[in-house]
């Protein structure tokens, strides 16, 4: 198990209103760690990890990254967040933007590159993720899946110390999700550290250093996925493995 | 023949039967009146183009931010715009003509070049400012239709607020403002008319005159500013229809 060098969740609770969405949630990653969370819809993890990058806020606990408090009140969020790369369920490439034009923006105009450098920086991530080709294609010509390795392009160019996928493959349709998840796989190779909320359970099972999972806001279990796949502690985490199963 | 038929019938008699005869409409001697006093009126026609361009521009460089203010801001800015919009939105455009010029009493502009009398000046600042008031909401609408999400986006990779609203946000409303800030300036374009309450003669103003001059030119005067009118509309309405499509997102058939 990681000693959480990296980054470090400690006892992270959220509320909206009175709603608490999150419980004391703690979990630890190393450098190249690949963490999935898990757990049926509104159990928390998509809010989890938006805290990460601070596009939600936690109320109370720690989130230590790199040796940074990302919750305290001083920390200086766009830094924060251009070095957390992050992969939207729904995309969000920016609609008037090439996919050139969308990965370069960030190089571009947050950390200052020229026009030019931008560019071939945008050049060289859309050929990482496979779409060479499709440098002048607007997102609305693109298919979701190409869109979505569109959306991990954009994250790359801004050379990230940690990526956020929140469920990166939801929105697609069945015969597109491959191509993101072996996007995905490449990364997982290369040795980039992830945080992943996913359904797709096989993906977990072969990639993930660690499996949390999580339901009502509680983390019910964690552990190396072979030991959460195959024994789970907790009943409920037992059920909702079995329901995911029949699904798939 | 029905009631509405009848009626019709008699608007066009009175209009002269001559009217409807050759050559179209109106007797020769009204047509070369009209023609003899084109300066007259080309004159007038300058000054509403004036008055709408310097309006519209006016109106799109306060209008803009005041949409933005509205859409992004807190506090007593945001409720300060709001609250001057309601105002501008709310009041007859004759009633702001006159505080403009007659209780803020603005000064006539040197330009070295040409001057600007002080009732132009104050022309465009009521038209331009009632005309903030409504391209404001113009943006703000748009700017309110562009998917949260994409300012979301925006933020994550580094972009602070303001640039995400700048290089992300901006840029797709803009584009949606267009159909609304084609019915702006056509109203624009048509209220500068309104100017005769603080003294100003632009085109209709003009026409007015020349037909209560010469009662029997009524039709040829009117159909003569009318063609003034349509060219400017139909000339600007284009070259925005244009815009529109010069810059429009490509959209495939995959998506």
């Amino acid at each position: 198990m990681s000693d959480g060098d990296f980054l470090s969740v400690t006892d992270v609770s959220k509320w909206y209103g009175d709603e608490q969405v999150l419980h004391d949630v703690s979990f630890e990653m190393d450098r190249g760690d690949v963490t999935v969370l898990i757990g049926p819809s509104g159990s928390g993890k998509s809010t989890m990890l938006r805290c990460v990058n601070r596009l939600a806020e936690a109320q109370k606990g720690s989130i230590r990254l790199d040796g940074d408090e990302v919750l305290s009140p001083d920390i200086d969020v766009d830094d924060l967040r251009r070095e957390v790369g992050m992969v939207f369920q729904g995309f969000n490439l920016f609609a008037h933007l090439t996919a050139a034009g969308n990965v370069a923006l960030g190089p571009r105009r947050v950390l200052g590159l020229s026009e030019a450098d931008a560019r071939e920086r945008a050049a060289d991530q859309l050929e990482r993720v496979g779409l060479a080709d499709q440098l002048d294609s607007y997102p609305a010509e693109l298919s979701g899946g190409q869109q979505q390795r569109v959306g991990i392009a954009r994250a790359l160019a801004m050379e990230p110390k940690l990526m956020l996928f929140d469920e990166p493959t939801s929105a697609l349709d069945p015969e597109l999700i491959g191509e993101v998840l072996e996007v995905m796989h490449g990364l997982v190779d290369e040795g980039m550290t992830m945080l992943v909320v996913t359904h797709e359970m096989s993906f977990a099972r072969e990639v993930a250093d660690e499996i949390v999972f999580l339901d009502e806001g509680h983390v019910v279990e964690r552990g190396p996925p072979e030991q959460l796949f195959e024994r789970p502690e907790k009943e409920r985490t037992g059920r909702f493995l079995e329901r995911i199963a029949s699904h798939d | 023949m029905s009631a509405g038929g009848t009626l019709a019938l008699a608007a066009v008699e009175s209009l002269g039967a001559t009217a409807l005869g050759w050559p179209f409409v109106g007797e020769a001697a009204d047509w070369e009146f009209v023609l003899r006093n084109a300066d007259y009126l080309g004159a007038g026609a300058l000054l509403t183009i004036g008055l709408t361009i310097g309006s519209i521009l006016l109106g799109f460089l306060v209008g803009f931010p005041a949409g933005a203010v509205e859409v992004y801001g807190d506090g007593y800015l945001e409720r300060a715009v709001n609250a001057a919009g309601i105002v501008l939105r709310g009041t007859p455009i004759v009633v702001i003509l006159i505080v403009m010029y007659f209780v803020v009493g603005v000064p006539q502009i040197n330009l070295g070049v040409a001057s600007i009398s002080s009732a132009v000046t104050a022309g465009i600042l009521g038209l331009g400012l009632r005309s903030a008031a409504y391209q404001s909401q113009i943006f703000r609408a748009a700017l309110s239709s562009v998917d949260a999400g994409q300012l979301e986006a925006g933020r994550s990779i580094g972009l602070s607020r303001f640039e995400a609203v700048r290089y992300v946000v901006v840029p797709q409303a803009l584009r949606r403002s267009i159909p609304g800030f084609q019915n702006e300036f056509t109203i624009v374009l048509k209220d500068t008319s309104i100017v005769f309450a603080i003294g100003l003669a632009e085109l209709l103003t003009r026409g007015y005159d020349l037909f209560s001059e010469q009662t029997t030119a009524v039709l040829e005067v009117i159909l003569f500013i009318s063609a003034i009118y349509f060219v400017l509309t139909f000339t600007t309405n284009r070259a925005l229809d244009y815009l529109g499509g010069r810059y429009a997102i490509p959209e495939g058939e995959s998506a």
